[in-house]
């Protein structure tokens, strides 16, 4: 299978010190659901901050489907940016404007400012809009603000988003470190049918092992900006829990 | 401890000391004694020295490192002392005099009967000074907003890139607009009548600009503490810098910005009297007339349509306010 992602002793360190990523040598390949372990502060989201530029690399090479990310220039950054949707912890939608309007942003990447400005008049955009709100089961919320729906509702609004760059790879920062535990299934079955159905790669940084053995195909674990264990969720027992989280950790089961 | 710290520490107890020993020497020339104003100098410096080697003065409580209870140690008494002095020189050179205040009553016996007995006969010269007052308010706010809505997006610290121009940008909008803001709206008004002649233009100018700074420095504020997150994630779609400011900043500034102005109106107004005291025209110049000419039954319409005036703009701008705060 195809590399979408090669990642070669990429370095981060921040202005104020810390040395977040030492030489990480990484590929994933296109089609995994690949978790990324690790405390916080491991650099699990500085990693997936670095395969979109949202955060400079210090040092290293990252390439997106061969393209070099590290050395795009604005536009190539913007054709790589537009084919990696992104999910976060905190949804970062827009919470004043509707539902259809956020969903519409993902499409930002493909289109001028003028054509962004009227999106509801471009048929198609408004038929794939409404399109990935259904598929979210949202279609119905289109016209609400979104700071009147629940935290996962939320972040179905976030996947229609990343839905709508019609992207190869998801990034997905703990995108349920904020829900609860049911809510949190339910989210991650939409990363996982995403993966399975469409084929998009999805790398998803989480913190319950449970979650990870259900939904990833391969796990990577980060401690102290380097990656301590590589290999599929079920090798990952009791010893190499307490390696990646640290002797006192105990895993907690969620059902 | 640094050196630098120990020069600072110097330096703030040499100031003080030259405070007390100078507020001294104010009090010693009304009592009618003649000290050079020189001689504090050395005595500060020695003063200043002493106390810094004994670790406690105000300086060293700031700068240095040991830590002493307030009431306990010599830091506290020399700026209560400080204090003291200041409350002092304070009574005297602004000529507090309690006497005059309660037994010259009688002389403000013009103007408190105007009040009581405001001259209905002018109120029609009043409105239209007041219209005017209120347009040139108006008129000084929507002419601001576009200004300082383009530069308070330059004067944003987290909009700005971190390279040598985004810098050198940010300080130069940041620094003209903060002292834009420090010279009152009457010294521009002062300079405005100068410039276009004394009349309701003047006034507007002066409040625009005024404007223009305070509404640039309310703005970038408010776009230095909105959701990071959310441009984020905008910027992972792969739009450009414009986009990102019209998806993920506007919507988050939009309803602030709108309060702000509201706000900024409602200032406006009040000040548009008394820029109109100095040349800006307006109600404010006709109560300068009438006060001068001592006619305070007319005063008394004024100042009543006035506050009039700025209660229902306090009024209105407050409800606008609050139902903007829930959407």
């Amino acid at each position: 299978m195809k590399n979408i992602i090669k990642i070669n002793k990429l370095h981060k360190k921040y202005t104020s010190g810390t040395h977040a990523l030492k030489g990480i040598d990484l590929e994933v390949k296109k089609g995994e659901f690949l978790i990324l372990l690790g405390l916080s502060g491991s650099g699990k989201s500085t990693l997936l901050r670095c395969l979109n530029r949202l955060i400079e690399p210090t040092s290293g090479e990252i390439y997106f489907n061969e393209m070099d990310v590290v050395n795009a220039n604005s536009n190539g950054l913007r054709k790589i940016r537009r084919q990696i949707g992104m999910v976060f912890q905190q949804f970062n939608l827009i919470k004043n404007i509707s539902v259809l309007t956020n969903v519409f942003t993902g499409k930002l990447g493909y289109v001028s400012l003028a054509h962004s400005l009227t999106f509801k008049s471009h048929k198609n955009d408004l038929q794939l809009a409404e399109a990935n709100l259904e598929r979210v089961g949202l279609w119905e919320f289109k016209e609400k603000k979104v700071k009147n729906l629940s935290g996962g509702q939320q972040q179905r609004v976030a996947i229609a988003r990343a839905l709508m760059q019609n992207p190869q790879l998801i990034l997905a920062d703990e995108p349920v470190a904020s829900l609860d535990p049911a809510t949190a299934d339910s989210v991650m079955r939409y990363l996982g049918e995403l993966n399975k159905k469409d084929d998009i790669t999805v790398i998803c940084s989480l913190h319950f092992l449970s979650l990870a053995r259900k939904y990833g195909t391969r796990v990577i674990a980060l401690k102290d900006g380097k990656i301590v264990f590589d290999g599929t969720p079920t090798e990952i027992d009791e010893i190499k829990f307490k390696e990646i989280y640290g002797e006192d950790a105990e895993e907690v089961e969620i059902r | 401890m640094r050196f630098s710290d120990k020069f600072k520490a110097f330096l703030i107890d040499f100031v003080i000391w030259l405070y007390l020993l100078g507020s001294g020497l104010y009090f010693a020339d009304s009592f009618g004694y003649k000290i050079p104003i020189i001689f504090i100098l050395p005595l500060a410096l020695i003063f200043a020295t002493i106390l810094n080697f004994g670790e406690d003065s105000p300086g060293m409580a700031l700068f240095g490192e040991k830590k002493r209870k307030w009431l306990k140690s010599l830091n506290g008494w020399i700026i209560m002392l400080v204090l003291i002095m200041t409350m002092a020189v304070g009574w005297s050179v602004v000529e507090v005099d309690l006497f005059k205040f309660f037994t010259k009553g009688a002389n403000a016996k013009g103007i408190v009967s105007g009040l009581f007995h405001p001259n209905f006969k002018i109120i029609k010269i009043c409105l239209t000074a007041l219209v005017e007052t209120i347009y040139l308010a108006l008129l000084a706010t929507v002419l601001a907003i576009p200004l300082a809505f383009v530069l308070s997006f330059l004067a944003a610290r987290n909009l700005m890139p971190k390279t040598f121009l985004g810098n050198s940008i940010y300080y130069i909008v940041r620094t003209i607009a903060t002292i834009f803001r420090s010279i009152e709206a009457i010294v521009w008004a002062i300079i405005f009548s100068v410039w276009v002649g004394i009349g309701p233009f003047a006034g507007m100018l002066a409040l625009m600009i005024h404007s223009v700074a305070s509404l640039t420095k309310l703005y970038s504020e408010q776009i230095e503490n909105i959701d990071s997150g959310q441009i984020e994630a905008i910027k992972a779609t792969g739009a450009t810098t414009l986009q990102v400011w019209v998806f993920a900043v506007i919507p988050q500034i939009i309803s602030p910005y709108l309060a702000f102005t509201i706000y900024r109106w409602d200032i406006n107004v009040r000040m548009a009297t008394i820029v109109g005291f100095v040349g800006g025209g307006g109600i404010g110049l006709l109560l300068l007339q009438q006060q001068q000419l001592l006619r305070w039954h007319n005063v008394g319409i004024i100042i009543w349509l006035i506050a009039l005036v700025v209660w229902i703009m306090d009024m209105v701008s407050g409800k606008v306010r609050e139902k903007l705060q829930e959407m």
